[in-house]
C-alpha cells in the first residue's frame, strides 16, 4: 500500500518568541516492511535545519534554528510511503517469552537497535507493580512471545477505553491504568510498562495508522493525529514485532513507523526550547491517506 | 572558656595519654587507633595533644569549637527537601593515615581512575567490550546515566573522567576495599577543603607538627588540568550548578570561590553556532570549559531530557563540535553501577594486566543465571541491593537490605522480581567497617566510618590524588556499612609523614601567577541578583524607619512628645502604600502596636520579614560574590527578643551593618556597582514616597520634623537652617540637594555614575536607554525648584525611577526560556 501523509504543526504564541531551538523527528525512519518513497519538511517562516549530532535513538532528527521573532510557527512534514508488511502468524516453533528474556539479557548488541536499552524502565515509563500485576496474567514465561503480545494487546483494546479527556501527554502510565482510559499512547505505555516487568525488550512507536472511512462515506481530512504502539523484541531470527494495543492488532500494512525508541521522550515528533514569554496554543493535523490505483 | 585554651603542653599530653587510654580500653578489634603500631600511635597522640592544648580537658568544648570553625567557614549543606541549610556536624578529630598505607590507595585510585577511562571509552565508542562478550549489553543500558546520545562523540579535551571519587571502608583486618565510585558527580571535594581549613583552625599546630600533606597542591593541579585540556590559552572556565535547591549548592559555591571559577546556571549559558557563551553584563562571552555539577540528564534538553529547564540547549552539539570540554563527560556515570562493580576485576585483569590494587566488595549480578543461583542460596548472608540507579520492584524504595532482616512477606516479594527482573538486582558480601574515635557525650567513642578520595587529572593529564579526602562517621556502633547510611559526623582525613615529629614542609609557593585586578566576567544572573540584594536591603531599612517612627514617636514613653494624630496617619499612610500591612481600625496605642506588627513581621508579602526572607535568598545564591560577614548576617534569624521596637532596631542595625560591609569591604567591581545600583534606586524610590506623604502645602512642623527622620536628614537640616522647619527647606534639602547623601539628586548622581562606569554593548558613542532615562532624571532635578515641588512632579519622578529600573533590567539582566509545550501531540 502507498500512503500520502501530511502532518502540519503549527504554534501560536501571544507574545513573540525571539529564539527557538527545536529538534524534528519527524521523517519516518527506514524499517523493515516500508519504504520512505518522498518526503520534505516545510516551516514558516523560515529558519534554517542543522543535522543533529547527537542522535537519541531510532529517529530521524533534524534541528530547527528560528532567531527572528515570530508569532506563528507551522511545520508542515509530507511524506511518500510505501508499506508491506506481513500480519505475523504465530507458531509453535516461536521463542518464548522466557527465551526473549533470556537472549535480550544476553545479547552483545549495545545499538539502539539491540534489545537491551529495551529491557529497562525509561523516563516515562517505570515500571508500576499493578500493571505489571495485570499484564503478568497474559505473559506466562512459556508462551510463545509474539502469541503473547498480541493475547496482551487486545486484551487492553477490550478492556480499556478509548477517551481523549482521561489523560494528557505526561500522564503516567499508573494513572491511565487506574483509569482504564486513554489514548493510544497510554495504552502502549502501558503495555511496554507490563512487558518490561516481566523482563521483556519493549519498545514505543510513534508514527501513522490509516484510518479506514466508515461506509459510504468521505475521509476524514486532517482529523487524525499521530499514533503510538508498541514492539517487542522476539529473538535475533524473528526481530521486533510490533503490536497496536489501541486497536488490538498487529503491527502490518496500515502502520507507518515515524521512530522508535524506549518511550515518547525518546522521540516526541517535536520538542526543544523557546526563548519568550506569554502563553502558547498548539495545533496538530495528521492526515494518511491511501493513494488511489495503488495496490 | 578561654582560660582553658592555655593548658599547658604538659598537662595536654597527660590528658592526651589519659583519652587515649580510656579509648582503647573499650575500643572494639580493629580500631583504627588501638590497632596502630608506635608510629601511628605517636601521631594519634600528637593529636589529642594539640586538641587538648586549645580546647582543655573538654571534649565537648573541643568539637563545639571545631563546630564553630566550620560554621564560620560558611560550611553548610542543604538536605534534599529542606529549604534551610543546617549546620554540617564536623569530628573534631582528624581520621590519622599514615603516609606509607596512604601510598597503597592512592595507587588503587589511580589504577582505577584509569581503567574507568578505558572502559568508557570503549563503550561510548566501538563497544569492543560488549561486542566480545566482557560486558553485557544490559549491564550498560540498565544504568539510567548510559546516555545514548554521547556514543561516538569523542569527548572534547580527550578524557571521559577527568574527575574521579571512591567511597572506601576499612575492614577490622585494615584493609582497604571499594564500596563506591562516583564519575557522574564526583562530590565532596569542597567539603574535605572546608573540614581542612576548620580543623586546621580549631588544632592550630598539628599540620606542621606532624608533617601533614596539604590540599592546596591538588586543587591546584585540579584547575591546570581543567586548564590544560581547553583549547585556548587563557581559558574561561565555569562551574555549572543545578542552583541552590542542588543538596552540595554549598560546595560548589565554596569550591567555585576557591578555584577562581565562574559559578554559572544553566540559564547564563547559550550555545550559538556550536560554542558556549556566558550571558555577562558586557555582552556574551566564550567558555571553554565547564565543571559539570548538574545532573548530566539535565544538561540540555536537546539531546537529553527536553523537559529540563536548567540545562544549556545545544550543549551536546557544542562538545560534538568539540569547542567545549564539558568533565566529567556527561555519560560518566553510566558505569558507577552496582552491578557493574561485578565485573570490574575481570576487566581489571582483561585490560591492565594486573588485579585491582583496591579490591571492591565482593558483589554477584543477579542477570547471570550462576550468580542469580548464588544470591538466592545465600540470601541470609548477602547484602541485596539495587543493581542500577532505579528502585525495582522487590526493594521498594530502592534501599538495599540485609537479606537477613527481610520478613517473609518482603522475601517472597524480591524473590518472585528476582524472578521476573534478575537483571535489577545485585548481591554483595556483608563488609564491616573498622571504627575511629568521635566525640559523644563529653567522651571518646569508637564509630565505623568511611572514606571518601578524590583524584584529578593535573595538566600533564595524570591523576593527582588528594592527600586526604572525607570520612562519613556513623552515629551507631553497627559496623555493617550496609546500615551505615549517609553518616552522621564528618572529619577531616590527616596523612602525615613517616617521621611524625619533624619540622613543617614547606611546599613551593605557586609564585607565577599573572596579576590581575578586574576580577573578570559578570554574569547577567549575579548581577541581577545583587541588584535586587540592594534594593530589598533598602526597603527593607525604609519600612523599618517608618515602623520605628511610628512607635518610637508616638507610644514609646520616653522617647519624646507623642506625634499629632495628622501625622500619625500619614505614617500609616506610608506603610499602607509600602503593602506590609492593612489599615488599624483606631490610631489608638493597640491598634498602632498590632499594625506595626504585622507590618514588621507577618508572613504576607512585603511586610519586612518578607523582604527579609528575599534579602536572605538571594544571599544564599549569591554567597560566592558576597563577604562571608555579610552572607552571615544575612543568614542570621528573624529578631525574637525584646518587644516590637527592639525587633525593629535590631533588624535596622543587622541593615546598617550590611550597608557598611558593602560600602567598606565589596571590591569595586561591577558586581559591587550592581548591588549599589539597587540599593540608590530603592533609597530614591523611598525618598520619593516620604516627599509624597508629607510634603503637601497642609505640612505641620511635626510632618516636616517626621519627614527629616524618615530621610535621615535631620541632622543635614540643622546645619544648614537656624530656623524652624520650613516646607520649601526642606523639600530642597530631600530631593534637590545634591551635597546631601541621603537625598534623591545625591542617588541620581550616583546612579548616572555607575552607568557610565558599566560596560555598554553599542559602539555608536550614544548613550544606551538606562543611561538617557539616569540623564533625563538627572536635568529634571537639576532644573526643577524646590517651591514648586507638588504631586504631578514627585509622581513624574517616581515614574522616572521605575523607568529606570526596568531600563537596568532589559539591557543587563536575563530573559528566561521556556520549553515547548506538547500537550496533546499525540493522540490517535
Amino acid at each position: 500500500m502507498h500512503y500520502a501523509i501530511r502532518h502540519v504543526t503549527r504554534f501560536d504564541y501571544a507574545e513573540p518568541a525571539g529564539f527557538a531551538r527545536c529538534n524534528l523527528r519527524l521523517k519516518p525512519i527506514a524499517w523493515s516492511g516500508q519504504a520512505l518513497e518522498d518526503y520534505h519538511l516545510s516551516v514558516e517562516p523560515g529558519g534554517h535545519f542543522v543535522p543533529a549530532r547527537a542522535p537519541s535513538g531510532l529517529a530521524n532528527v533534524l534541528r530547527l534554528v528560528i532567531d527572528q521573532p515570530t508569532r506563528t510557527l507551522t511545520i508542515e512534514s509530507t511524506a511518500r510511503v510505501t508499506v508491506d508488511r506481513p500480519v505475523p502468524i504465530p507458531s509453535s516453533d516461536d521463542p518464548t517469552l522466557a527465551d526473549v528474556a533470556r537472549m535480550a539479557l544476553n545479547s552483545r548488541d549495545l545499538s539502539p537497535a539491540g534489545p537491551a536499552a529495551y529491557l529497562f524502565p525509561s523516563p516515562r515509563i517505570p515500571l508500576d507493580p499493578a500493571i505489571a500485576q495485570w499484564c503478568a496474567q497474559e505473559l506466562a514465561p512459556d508462551r510463545g512471545a509474539p502469541e503473547a503480545a498480541i493475547a496482551l494487546a487486545r486484551r487492553i483494546q477490550s478492556e480499556f477505553h478509548f477517551d481523549p479527556t482521561a489523560t494528557l501527554v505526561d500522564t503516567p502510565p499508573a494513572e491511565a491504568f487506574a483509569k482504564r482510559g486513554g489514548v493510544c499512547q497510554d495504552f502502549a505505555q502501558i503495555m511496554i510498562s507490563g512487558m518490561r516487568a516481566a523482563g521483556l525488550p519493549a519498545a514505543y512507536v510513534s508514527g501513522y495508522l490509516r484510518t479506514l472511512p466508515p461506509p459510504g462515506q468521505e475521509r476524514l481530512v486532517g482529523a487524525d493525529a499521530t499514533h503510538a504502539w508498541v514492539l517487542l523484541w522476539c529473538g535475533p531470527d524473528h526481530g521486533w514485532i510490533g503490536v497496536d494495543p489501541t486497536n488490538g492488532i498487529w503491527m502490518a500494512g496500515d502502520h507507518v513507523v515515524m521512530a522508535i525508541g524506549r518511550d515518547y521522550a525518546d522521540i516526541a515528533p517535536i520538542d526543544g526550547v523557546m526563548l519568550g514569554s506569554g502563553a502558547q496554543h498548539m495545533e496538530v493535523s495528521v492526515d494518511v491517506e491511501p493513494l488511489e490505483g495503488a495496490q | 572558656m578561654a582560660s582553658r585554651a592555655e593548658t599547658g603542653l604538659f598537662d595536654a599530653a597527660t590528658i592526651a595519654d589519659r583519652w587515649i587510654a580510656e579509648y582503647r580500653a573499650h575500643a572494639p578489634s580493629g580500631d583504627i587507633l588501638a590497632v596502630g603500631g608506635q608510629a601511628e600511635q605517636a601521631a594519634w597522640r600528637a593529636m589529642f595533644e594539640e586538641l587538648a592544648t586549645h580546647s582543655g580537658d573538654a571534649l565537648d568544648h573541643a568539637a563545639e569549637r571545631a563546630q564553630r570553625q566550620a560554621d564560620d567557614i560558611g560550611t553548610g549543606f542543604r538536605i534534599p527537601g529542606e529549604s534551610e541549610e543546617r549546620p554540617w556536624p564536623l569530628s573534631p578529630i582528624p581520621l590519622m593515615l599514615d603516609e606509607a598505607g596512604w601510598h597503597g590507595i592512592a595507587e588503587g585510585i589511580v589504577q582505577r581512575a584509569e581503567l574507568m577511562e578505558t572502559v568508557l571509552s570503549d563503550l561510548y565508542g566501538p563497544a569492543r567490550l560488549v561486542e566480545q562478550g566482557y560486558l553485557p549489553a544490559a549491564l550498560v543500558t540498565g544504568s539510567p546515566y548510559f546516555l545514548r546520545p554521547m556514543v561516538h562523540i569523542d569527548p572534547p579535551g580527550g578524557y571521559q573522567v577527568q574527575f574521579f571519587a571512591a567511597d572506601l571502608c576499612r575492614g577490622p583486618d585494615g584493609e582497604w576495599r571499594v564500596l563506591a565510585d562516583h564519575m557522574r558527580a564526583p562530590v565532596g571535594a569542597g567539603y574535605a577543603l572546608e573540614n581542612r581549613i576548620a580543623v586546621a583552625r580549631a588544632l592550630g599546630g598539628l599540620q606542621t607538627r606532624l608533617n601533614i600533606e596539604r590540599h592546596a597542591p591538588f586543587f591546584a593541579a585540579l584547575r591546570d588540568g581543567m586548564a590544560a585540556v581547553c583549547r585556548r590559552a587563557d581559558p574561561r572556565i565555569a562551574l555549572l550548578t543545578a542552583g541552590r535547591y542542588n543538596p552540595s549548592y554549598a560546595e560548589q559555591a565554596h569550591l567555585a570561590r576557591y578555584l577562581g571559577l565562574l559559578l554559572v546556571e544553566g540559564a547564563d549559558l547559550a550555545v550559538l553556532d556550536d560554542h558556549v557563551y556566558v550571558r555577562t553584563i558586557a555582552g556574551m562571552k566564550r567558555i571553554d570549559a565547564l565543571w559539570r555539577r548538574l545532573d548530566p540528564r539535565l544538561l540540555d534538553p536537546l539531546a537529553f531530557d527536553s523537559t529540563s529547564a536548567i540545562g544549556v540547549p545545544g550543549l551536546a552539539d557544542a562538545m560534538a563540535a568539540g569547542n567545549v570540554v564539558v568533565s566529567n563527560a556527561p555519560g560518566a556515570g553510566a558505569i558507577e553501577s552496582n552491578a557493574f562493580a561485578a565485573f570490574l576485576p575481570k576487566l581489571a585483569l582483561r585490560l591492565t594486566g594486573e588485579e585491582l590494587k583496591l579490591p571492591n566488595i565482593a558483589t554477584w549480578w543477579c542477570g547471570q543465571p550462576a550468580e542469580c543461583a548464588y544470591v538466592r542460596d545465600n540470601l541470609d548472608r548477602l547484602v541485596i541491593a539495587p543493581a542500577f540507579g532505579a528502585s525495582p520492584l522487590g526493594l521498594p524504595g530502592g534501599a538495599a537490605m540485609l537479606g537477613a532482616a527481610l520478613d517473609t512477606a518482603q522475601r517472597a516479594a524480591l524473590l518472585a522480581d528476582m524472578e521476573r527482573r534478575p537483571e535489577d538486582y545485585v548481591g554483595q558480601e556483608i563488609v564491616r567497617l573498622s571504627t575511629t574515635p568521635v566525640v559523644s557525650g563529653g567522651a571518646l567513642v569508637p564509630r565505623p566510618f568511611m572514606l571518601r578520595v578524590f583524584a584529578a587529572r593535573g595538566a600533564d593529564g595524570e591523576w593527582v590524588v588528594l592527600p586526604g579526602g572525607f570520612a562519613r562517621i556513623s552515629d551507631h556502633p553497627d559496623p555493617r556499612a550496609a546500615v551505615m547510611g549517609e553518616g552522621s559526623w564528618s572529619a577531616d582525613v590527616c596523612i602525615y609523614g613517616a617521621s611524625a615529629v619533624e619540622p613543617v614542609t614547606l611546599l613551593p609557593a605557586p609564585d607565577d601567577v599573572r596579576l590581575r585586578r578586574n576580577p573578570g566576567t559578570l554574569p547577567s544572573r549575579v548581577a541581577d541578583n545583587l541588584f535586587w540584594l540592594g534594593r530589598y536591603l533598602e526597603r527593607g531599612e525604609a519600612l523599618l524607619s517608618v515602623i520605628r517612627v511610628l512607635l518610637g514617636n508616638s507610644i514609646g514613653a520616653d522617647t519624646g512628645a507623642a506625634l499629632a494624630a495628622a501625622t500619625v496617619r500619614r505614617l500609616i499612610g506610608l506603610i499602607l502604600s509600602s503593602g506590609a500591612a492593612t489599615a488599624p481600625d483606631t490610631t489608638r496605642r493597640t491598634d498602632l502596636l498590632a499594625f506595626a506588627r504585622t507590618a514588621l513581621e507577618s508572613e504576607t508579602t512585603n511586610s519586612v520579614r518578607h523582604i527579609n526572607a528575599q534579602a536572605r535568598k538571594i544571599g544564599d545564591i549569591s554567597r560566592e560574590r558576597l563577604a562571608a560577614d555579610m552572607v552571615r548576617l544575612l543568614e542570621a534569624p528573624f529578631p525574637t527578643k525584646g518587644g516590637i521596637l527592639d525587633r525593629a532596631g535590631t533588624l535596622q542595625r543587622r541593615y546598617a551593618a550590611l550597608a557598611g560591609l558593602a560600602g567598606e569591604h565589596m571590591a569595586r567591581t561591577d558586581a559591587w556597582r550592581f548591588h549599589d545600583l539597587g540599593r540608590r534606586i530603592e533609597r530614591g524610590m523611598a525618598v520619593v514616597q516620604v516627599a509624597r506623604a508629607f510634603l503637601d502645602p497642609q505640612a505641620t512642623t511635626d510632618d516636616l520634623s517626621t519627614l527629616l527622620d524618615l530621610a535621615d536628614s535631620q541632622i543635614s537640616y540643622r546645619q544648614r537652617y537656624l530656623t524652624g522647619m520650613a516646607r520649601v527647606a526642606v523639600a530642597d534639602l530631600v530631593v534637590f540637594d545634591p551635597g546631601n547623601p541621603r537625598s534623591l539628586a545625591f542617588q541620581v548622581e550616583a546612579i548616572a555614575a555607575h552607568l557610565h562606569a558599566l560596560p555598554v554593548l553599542s559602539d555608536d558613542g550614544l548613550d544606551e536607554p538606562q543611561q538617557a532615562i539616569a540623564a533625563e532624571l538627572s536635568a529634571l532635578l537639576k532644573t526643577a525648584r524646590a517651591v514648586d515641588l507638588d504631586l504631578d512632579r514627585l509622581n513624574a519622578l517616581d515614574r522616572h525611577l521605575a523607568a529606570l529600573s526596568d531600563a537596568i533590567a532589559h539591557r543587563y539582566f536575563l530573559q528566561g526560556a521556556e520549553p515547548l509545550r506538547a500537550d496533546g501531540f499525540t493522540l490517535a
